[in-house]
């Protein structure tokens, strides 16, 4: 039994290229030039009911794709997908009363009006008994600590209490799976952690699963069990978190600082350079090969010491290695 | 169907709750559409004084046709008040949401949005066909008859108008060409018109369904008029929910905006 | 001289911007073509159904050419009060106290910008069709003429709009007063219908009015260029304008003494 089953999907777009300046709009427009783009090409995975997964990759990956193929909103190139026994661009409004979605950056609740109006909208949206949506709302009200918010005009929400909000919305009607595009899109650190808490809360209570998409590590390093990393519209890591810190956190990262500049070829035995700078550099070593108290003794030797700093690498910089690794050269992930 | 009425319910409730959080704007909406409209028909009472009718039309059939043309465009913008964006929502990737959700998509995002001043068109429709005198119950019945072809007509062309955002993008300057050109052939008499013009007036842009047929049928009963308008309702509702449909198969989501060349 | 051409570099600016958008220049300018052919098809049938020549004194290409003119005044303008009361309100205008030019001339100056490209459109569209209809313009030699009736048309126009505007110094909110005005020149400025049609009680009454100089003026003179049409005409023009900028500039000139004695 699996929540969603995903084989060989792809998906392409056609975008008209157009030449600058007026010459190229009429030469559009009479022969317009076209070009595929691959969003996503050939993706695979399964999902367990109930299981916490993450989607990371950086922007136009072809995560947000994935997701909307997978509710039914657009309609995949090729390639074959199963979510709770629904192939979602066919059976769109059958699937669409079992799950939940969250788009982060287009929101679902009326602007104008008190989050509780939207949920009632929604109670009627998904055809449920009145009094089962009160029932329900007070039941998400009191999960999500959002009870005192439900009476104002969603325009006067912050940004963390709106999201919070939209979740709760999202999960009304019981879904089985919750599907979450950039939920936390925007939000500072403190909302950030309160959005985690409660989604993570649901998926222990209810046991609604979960599929998450993130260009932000601290997402899936926080909520998820398991990772997919995505880029270029291919899968090119997928384990358990756990899993991938194991395999990569044998490595350190070095930041040094000399009083004297230091020489542009600088490097050490055993140690990876990533970075040299004018009065210092970024390193990298794996503990296994190289001793933390060699390389100490090799950096003092080299010159007169400001600053050292070792630390572990956070699941950005992990996931940033394995970007790396597949030979792709990434701005910021 | 009862389904699907209990939800447009629920959903016009939401809409005058959220223009209700503006109160006085709300009421400034409606009278000042009505005073507008108004100001527009101050031409047909000058035309009238002096040339009495044109072309088999007088100043009572003109209320006629007023109060058909402004219910029809009232209700149709009032009920369904996204018709006048549709282009955008889809080129723009806004139509994410109504896809997941459970419910017909076009009808759910016509009818998540009003325009509030349509209700003042509404009203007024009401008035002017009020002016025109004519209280017989089937007269009455005929005029309601001819409101709900005519927003029909006027939702499902727009509906086409603007679903053509799917294919080349951005449609909405076409799309508002094409309400005002419609809206405007519609506020004259047919019979103004001939041949290719009266032909243009009954296929590609059925202004006639919106005004002048409606607004003679409410003159005297007819079967031919009956089954024109009736054919016309029908017949360009199934064609703009084919072609919308046929649409949301390319929808390309926000992803598009994204994906730069 | 020098102040002078601070303006004709803003209006020239303007008039650049405004042709930045081909495709909104031209896609307003189809409603133009739609509209003088509807005109087209009413004014036929009802010269036809009279069974006359001339109505009122005017020919049906009397009567096209002057929609033609009178629709593209309309068309053509900018919508400004709206704005010049923003500025008013949220004190922006308090800013343009140093500035080294006129707020009014500046705005005017703007306004003008924005219209001529427009206008130009407009008139060749318009004037392309109507000529296809019912021929050339019975007096193609009161173009230059009309020209200048539309500046004034428009500089009366702005004087009112930009008072209308003033008042945002006193009132919450002047769009209502802005909104009446445009419907009172849609019905007494001749707009839909030319004021010769009108009874006569109604036709002296709004002659006696402002709004009809706005439109109906510029309109009337292109079809008719006669002395014993266009002084009359361009006399209340004149007339309406001073009176207008009078007061305008007095209203202006109390509310910025109001702003900088009280802040903005």
């Amino acid at each position: 039994m699996t929540a969603i089953q995903v084989e060989g999907l792809v998906k392409d777009f056609e975008t008209r290229v157009k030449q600058p300046g007026l010459k190229g709009s009429l030469r559009a427009l009479v022969q317009p030039e076209k070009r595929i783009v691959h969003a996503v090409r050939s993706i695979s995975f399964e999902m367990a009911p109930g299981e916490l997964v993450g989607f990371i990759g950086p922007n136009g990956a072809g995560k947000s794709t994935t997701i909307k193929i997978l509710t039914g909103i657009l309609h995949p190139t090729r390639g074959a997908a199963n979510v709770l026994g629904f192939v979602p661009w066919q059976d769109r409004r059958k699937l669409a009363y079992r799950i939940g979605t969250v788009f982060g950056q287009r929101p679902q609740l009326w602007y104008h009006l008190p989050a509780i109006d939207t949920f009632h909208l929604f109670g009627k949206i998904y055809e449920r008994d009145d009094v089962e949506v009160k029932k329900r709302i007070a039941f998400l009200a009191e999960a999500f600590e959002i009870g005192h918010l439900l009476e104002t005009p969603v325009r006067k929400l912050s940004l963390g209490q709106r999201i919070r909000c939209e979740v709760a919305a999202s999960l009304i009607h019981q879904p089985n799976l919750l599907l979450l595009d950039e939920p936390s899109i925007g939000l500072d650190v403190v909302a950030k952690q309160r959005i985690r808490d409660t989604i993570r809360q649901m998926n222990q209570v209810e046991g609604v699963g979960v599929l998450l998409t993130s260009h932000d590590a601290g997402d899936i390093e926080a909520l998820c069990k398991r990772v997919i990393v995505i880029n270029h519209g291919t899968i090119i890591y997928q384990d358990r978190v756990s899993a991938l810190k194991r395999n990569y956190l044998t490595t350190k990262q070095v930041d040094v600082r000399y009083a004297e500049e230091v020489p542009p070829d600088f490097a050490l035995a055993g140690v990876e350079t990533l970075k040299v700078g004018r009065y210092g550099a970024k390193l990298r070593f794996d503990v296994r090969a190289t001793p933390v108290e060699r390389v100490i003794a090799d950096l003092a030797g080299r010159g007169s010491l400001l600053d050292v700093t070792i630390s572990d690498p956070s699941l950005e910089e992990v996931i940033r290695t394995i970007y790396q690794a597949d030979g792709v050269a990434v701005a910021a992930a | 169907m009862i389904r699907e009425m209990r939800f447009l319910l629920a959903l016009w409730k939401a809409n005058l709750l959220s223009a209700m959080e503006y109160r006085v704007s709300f009421i400034l909406q409606v009278l000042g559409m009505m005073l507008n409209n108004a100001a527009y028909f101050v031409f047909w009472f000058i035309f009238f004084e002096r040339f009495e009718s044109v072309r088999g039309w007088g100043l009572v059939d003109m209320f006629v046709l007023f109060g058909i043309v402004a219910a029809s465009f009232g209700l149709g913008v009032f009920l369904f008040g996204n018709i006048r964006f549709l282009a955008d929502m889809i080129a723009e990737g806004r139509m994410d949401y109504y896809l997941s959700l459970p419910r017909p998509v076009l009808l759910h995002s016509l009818a998540s949005r009003s325009t509030i001043s349509g209700l003042g068109d509404f009203i007024y429709g009401l008035i002017s066909f009020a002016l025109a005198g004519q209280y017989s119950p089937d007269a009455v019945l005929r005029f309601a008859l001819g409101v709900v072809v005519g927003t029909t007509v006027l939702v499902a062309f727009l509906t086409i108008a603007q679903s053509l955002a799917f294919w080349i993008g951005s449609a909405s300057m076409i799309a508002m060409q094409a309400s005002n050109a419609i809206v405007t052939f519609s506020l004259y008499p047919l019979t103004l018109f001939d041949g290719t013009a009266k032909l243009i007036l009954f296929t590609i842009l059925p202004a006639a369904f919106i005004g002048s047929v409606p607004a003679e049928f409410v003159r005297a009963f007819s079967w031919e008029q009956l089954a024109q308008m009736s054919l016309a309702a029908v017949g360009l509702l199934a064609l703009a929910i084919w072609v919308f449909q046929r649409g949301l198969r390319r929808y390309e989501s926000g992803s598009a905006i994204q994906v730069q060349v | 001289m020098k102040k002078i051409a601070i303006y004709i570099a803003i209006f020239r600016t303007q008039l650049i911007n405004s042709m930045a958008y081909p495709a909104d220049l031209f896609s307003r300018s189809f409603m133009m073509l739609i509209f003088m052919w509807v005109f087209f098809q009413l004014w036929q049938a009802t010269y036809l159904s009279t069974g006359q020549n001339v109505i009122a004194g005017l020919t049906l290409a009397d009567t096209l050419w002057y929609l033609m003119v009178a629709e593209t005044v309309l068309l053509s303008k900018p919508r400004l009060g709206q704005e010049i009361a923003t500025q008013v309100k949220d004190g922006s205008v308090a800013y343009l106290l140093n500035k080294p030019y006129n707020f009014l001339l500046y705005q005017l100056s703007v306004s003008l910008g924005e219209s001529l490209m427009r206008m130009a459109v407009n008139l060749v569209f318009g004037g392309a069709l109507v000529w296809l209809l019912v021929g050339p313009p019975p007096h193609p030699a009161a173009l230059p003429l009309t020209l200048l009736a539309i500046l004034l048309a428009w500089t009366l126009d702005f004087c009112i709009v930009a008072l209308i505007g003033l008042l945002a110094f006193v009132l919450e909110d002047v769009s209502a007063f802005e909104w009446i005005y445009s419907k009172l020149v849609l019905v007494l400025g001749g707009v839909l219908i030319p004021l010769d049609f009108f009874p006569e009680w109604l036709r002296s009454f709004a002659l006696s009015l402002p709004f009809a100089y706005t439109t109906y003026a510029p309109a009337r003179m292109f079809i008719d260029p006669s002395i014993g049409n266009v002084l009359p005409l361009l006399g209340g023009q004149l007339a309406w304008l001073a009176l207008f900028a009078l007061i305008l500039s007095f209203v202006f000139a109390r509310g910025m003494r109001r702003l900088a004695i009280n802040g903005g």
